[in-house]
């Protein structure tokens, strides 16, 4: 199976008054077709930096210095605006975080999506997307009276499932779910969940999964991918990983979570914060929350480059070098 | 309650807000304007204290000084073109003089004499750099004069309107009901009057000095629709969670109205001051310019004393008269708004690039 | 939403009489009074100021005055001009009123249109030099010392080229032999520029919901032209044949004024347009159309400037009554006989009953420009629109 997306040494700078902000650093990753690939991390290690950089939405004031996206054949990084539009939405689309906001509060849902669905078929009349859009509502368990109304009328969930449908309107190959679930309580975000997996399967999608709830990405996805810093610690499969996490933050990051079932355990948390992006730095930047850091972890003698343990479980080298001290 | 978590030293935000500023090239643009103008206001005293220029001569309202030159007295033929004149406008030309119009004064002169005139307004020079008027008066000096006119107005009337319509903005968000309702309709009220018909009354009934203006426009740009944008800013602060916070923890009504509303409202308050500046010297200039307001000397005077000798229907030829004043009205009404907007950009923070 | 309005309707009113009460107070403390110069005169018998004084009720209680004048107003006496009598305020209004108004509805469309495409240019184009540039020299404008400016194009345009007229509102000599009065012919210019902008603004909506946009705008384009060739046929019909030339006129005398009020006026819509275009560019849903791969171009017009007009609306209606501080200035300068020239001369000459009505009849406009403010407010968001429906 071909890989969708093919992200090679990714590196991605903020330009801020205080300096660089370097928010992705050598990230690497694939995704084959109709896999579902999770992204996990705390707030403010890059992954939504990662996801705006595969549809170009980068802010402003972001650069790409280095790096490849290729999308299904096609390196998006080199693309002009013009060729941009089109791969957006009709080759990749979004769900964003929050996507209460994502509606134009003074237009109705329905012409929002039809809006993206005219920019990709141009062509088609306006009962077909008509068709198009109750097909989808079906889809994500939407009632068709949801066409005509504005986005203040719907409630949370009903807007959540509405941004999937806009996300699938131009049958995109590759989705990217940015924490689509946050703003959610526990039972409809269940239900989300439960649909954006029917959906996947169903119409043979790639998912790209981004949240820091790991749990969620334990469920969703087949390969996951932890990020820290701006880099990527661990990647692999979900089921190695979980099963046999070889990153002391990974580790950390399962400790972490409550189980309902087992005895109580003291919950594990990790002290410090994530450091400062702006400096480049050499060494391990998770050393500094590191429970057991060696001195070459902290003096930066140590690539950070990812070794492969077994099929498709990389590392970076620090912590397996610790692992195997 | 202190706040002591991370306590940055207020020079050092001041310096990083202004390090932002600078990045604003339309606030800095607006800024070095403001400060030409204030070069300007403060030199005129400086000159004249250093004794560079005597009062005599340079001061704005009542020097004098007249240039003088020869003029030959001709006679200007009644058909066009000529081998001398071109058109009708080219007789008496600079060094030049009518006979018709020297006849009722020096009866016995003759085409060919040489007369001593005095030229006024006379055109830019060395000792005039700007020229005079038409009254001999130097016309840099009445420049100076007035942009000490427009800061003093400006930032009198534009403080004191934002000082009234901030506190009742903060009253009115603060206290709610009947308080609010009653100074809503106030500004309403304010809102709805047209505000140069009613300058125009209050001209009509009082005599207008700059202190009365400054008061007035500032009263009434007080009492207007800043109040409720300011109310609004405030509501918005009085919602937060903190504001609560504060009157549980026992902070009395004053105190929470102080600590918390006003540093909240505090930029937008600014922003308006810098506005208002603009507003009340366009105000003046007009006023000064319809002849309403009874000032000695101001940029609106001049332009009203150059139309009223129809010196600007003579185009650019007495340019020194008519383009300097409206410039200066223009670049300085437009310097605080420039700083304004500059303002703007860093105090709303929504606006802060993506 | 009819709560809402009717709310607000009561709430103007009672503004309104406050505003009544207020005014008269006002003119009232002007010292002196309007017959001191008539009648004051050594020449005339003492008791014929006296008299007259006594007749006007000019000695009565304050109470009693404040009383008539509101009685009065409200029945529509406004008593007579001092200075053209026997002309009554509300004669002079009617007169003055259609040119001021034909003058100003023209400018305001012009400049509100203008003001508004360029600020969302300069809202899309933001941190571009030529944003810079262009904010700059709209801030110029809009802060250029109006009179000045003015005197400036009256004489570039009317005394050095020659191409404008330079004052007044038509050539004398040209309405000498007219069978109309220019009032009649400005009601029928206003009707027009009614009519044109009613059934274009009526095509617009109409086009709403067509699908695709290139035959939405290829239609609206079509109809804006088919509306100009329908106005030839309009103004060569049999009643209006005869008026053409003395409207053309009217509308040659039109141009100047119009251009340099629009030149002042476009920059205040204009920053406040890219102020709030900025705004609304930061908003998610911006982002969102962004992902969805629609054009630049249309993300701009379709959704950040359809958010951002309901505030710049809405401060359009508002500055309508700073339009009539312009116009006051506008009609001295360029001898454009309307209203702002009318309350200036009552005032400066102390035409009591004319000033009075004049500036009552400005404070109705600004509360009703206000009032209509809200109430479209409200009804242009849909937010709003449907919880006061709920």
């Amino acid at each position: 199976m071909s890989n969708i997306l093919e992200v090679k040494d990714l590196n991605m700078q903020y330009k801020t008054s205080e300096g660089f902000v370097k928010a992705i650093q050598d990230v690497s990753f694939d995704i084959p077709e109709k896999a579902s690939f999770g992204l996990v991390g705390e707030s403010g290690c890059g992954k939504t930096s990662v996801a705006m950089s595969l549809l170009q939405l980068q802010s402003d004031n972001a650069e790409i210095t280095s790096g490849s996206i290729v999308f299904d054949g096609t390196d998006i990084v080199q693309l002009s605006e013009q060729d941009l539009r089109k791969v957006r939405w009709f080759g990749i689309s979004i769900v964003f975080q929050g996507a209460m906001n994502a509606w134009n509060p003074v237009i109705k849902i329905g012409e929002q999506i039809r809006e993206a669905i005219r920019e990709h078929y141009p062509e088609n009349s306006k009962d077909q997307n008509t068709e198009i859009i109750l097909d989808l509502f079906n889809l994500v368990g939407l009632d068709q009276t949801v066409i005509e109304r504005y986005p203040h009328e719907l409630s949370g969930g009903m807007k959540q499932r509405a941004v999937i449908a806009l996300a699938l309107s131009c049958q995109p190959k590759l989705i990217i779910a940015d924490e689509p679930t946050t703003a959610l309580d526990v039972v409809i975000q269940d239900q989300i969940l439960k649909e954006i997996r029917k959906i996947q399967n169903k119409l043979g999608l790639s998912l790209l999964y981004i949240s820091h709830d790991i749990a969620v990405i334990a469920e969703m996805t087949d390969l996951m991918a932890v990020m820290y810093a701006g880099r990527i610690v661990e990647i692999g499969k979900t089921t190695d990983l979980f099963s046999n996490p070889k990153h002391t933050y990974t580790k950390m990051l399962l400790e972490s979570t409550p189980s309902i079932t087992g005895d109580r355990k003291t919950l594990k948390s990790l002290e410090g914060e994530p450091p400062s992006l702006i400096d480049f730095q050499e060494a391990c930047s998770f050393s500094s929350r590191c429970p057991s850091p060696t001195k070459e972890c902290k003096d930066g003698s140590i690539s950070m480059k990812l070794i492969e343990l077994e099929d498709g479980h990389k590392v970076d080298q620090c912590c397996y070098r610790c692992l195997n001290e | 309650m202190e706040n002591n978590i991370i306590k940055k030293s207020k020079l050092t935000t001041f310096k990083q807000n202004f390090n932002r500023f600078k990045e604003s090239k339309i606030g800095m643009v607006g800024l070095v304007i403001v400060i030409f103008f204030g070069f300007l206001a403060i030199l005129q005293p400086f000159l004249f204290f250093t004794g560079m220029w005597d009062y005599s001569t340079y001061h704005p309202v009542l020097g004098y000084d007249a240039v003088p030159y020869t003029a030959t007295v001709v006679e200007c033929p009644k058909e066009y073109p000529t081998e001398n004149y071109n058109t009708r406008a080219d007789c008496p030309s600079l060094n030049e003089i009518s006979i018709i119009t020297l006849r009722p004064f020096m009866p016995e002169v003759e085409i060919g004499d040489k007369v001593e005139r005095f030229r006024q307004p006379a055109p830019p020079s060395r000792s005039h750099i700007l020229g005079t008027d038409s009254l001999g008066r130097d016309v840099f000096s009445q420049i100076m004069e007035g942009s000490q006119v427009a800061f003093f107005l400006g930032l009198l009337s534009a403080t004191l309107s934002v000082f009234i319509s901030t506190i009742l903005g903060s009253i009115a968000a603060y206290f709610g009901g009947i308080v609010d309702a009653y100074l809503m309709r106030q500004s309403d009220l304010l809102l709805m009057l047209p505000s140069l018909p009613l300058l125009f009354i209050i001209s009509a009934f009082t005599e207008l000095k700059v202190w009365h203006l400054a008061l007035v426009i500032g009263i009434l740009g007080g009492l207007g629709g800043s109040v409720i944008t300011i109310k609004s800013q405030a509501l918005q602060v009085k919602v937060k969670p903190f504001v609560d916070l504060a009157r549980i923890t026992g902070g009395s009504r004053m105190n929470i109205l102080f600590s918390h509303i006003l540093p909240n409202v505090a930029p937008l308050a600014i922003l308006f001051m810098v506005f208002g500046v603009t507003g009340a010297i366009a105000s003046e200039s007009v006023l000064s310019f319809l002849g309403l307001i009874n000032l000695d000397m101001s940029w609106g005077l001049m332009i009203a004393l150059s139309q009223a000798d129809g010196y600007i229907s003579a185009g650019f030829e007495f340019w020194w008269l008519v383009v300097p004043a409206g410039l200066s009205v223009t670049l300085l009404a437009g310097g605080f708004y420039l700083i304004g907007r500059g303002l703007d950009d860093i105090f709303n923070p929504r606006l802060r690039k993506r | 939403m009819a709560r809402y309005v009717i709310n607000r309707f009561i709430q103007m009113v009672i503004v309104f009489l406050l505003f009544l009460v207020l005014s008269y107070l006002l003119f009232d403390a002007i010292p002196g009074n309007a017959f001191q110069s008539l009648l004051l005169n050594p020449d005339l018998p003492d008791y014929a100021y006296d008299r007259v004084v006594e007749l006007y009720g000019l000695n009565d209680p304050l109470l009693t005055r404040v009383q008539n004048y509101v009685v009065n107003f409200f029945k529509g006496d406004f008593g007579y001009s001092y200075l053209q009598f026997p002309k009554t305020p509300l004669d002079l209004i009617a007169e003055r009123l259609p040119r001021t108004l034909m003058l100003f509805s023209v400018v305001n469309i012009v400049a509100f249109y203008t003001g508004f495409f360029v600020g969302k240019i300069l809202a899309w184009k933001r941190g571009s030099k030529a944003e810079t540039w262009i904010t700059i020299t709209s801030v110029f404008s809009y802060t250029i010392f109006y009179p000045w400016f003015a005197l400036l194009m009256l004489w570039y345009f009317g005394l050095k080229l020659n191409w404008l007229p330079i004052g007044k509102f038509l050539y004398p000599e040209k309405w000498y032999d007219a069978p109309f009065d220019s009032d009649v012919v400005f009601v029928e210019m206003i009707k027009y520029t009614i009519y044109f902008s009613l059934l274009f603004f009526l095509i617009n909506i109409f086009t709403r919901n067509i699908e695709s946009l290139k035959t939405r705008k290829n239609i609206r384009l079509y109809g804006f032209f088919s509306l100009l060739a329908l106005s030839y046929f309009y103004w060569n019909s049999s009643g209006l044949y005869i008026m053409k030339p003395y409207a053309g006129d009217i509308a040659y005398h039109m141009i100047l004024p119009i251009l340099t009020v629009t030149i002042v006026a476009f920059a205040g819509t204009a920053l406040l347009t890219r102020t709030t275009m900025m705004e609304v560019l930061k908003e998610d849903y911006i982002l969102t159309a962004r992902a969805k791969g629609i054009s630049q171009k249309r993300i701009r017009d379709r959704h950040a400037a359809r958010t951002a007009l309901l505030p710049v609306v809405t401060s359009f209606i508002f500055t309508i009554v700073t339009i009539i501080d312009g116009a006051v200035i506008t009609e001295n300068i360029f001898s454009w006989p309307g209203m702002g020239q009318l309350i200036l001369d009552s005032v400066l000459r102390e035409d009591i009953p004319v000033a009075m009505a004049t500036f009552s009849f400005i404070g109705i406009v600004a509360l009703i420009a206000h009032f209509v403010a809200d109430v479209s407010y409200a009804f242009l968001d849909p937010r709003i629109r449907i919880r006061n429906q709920g």
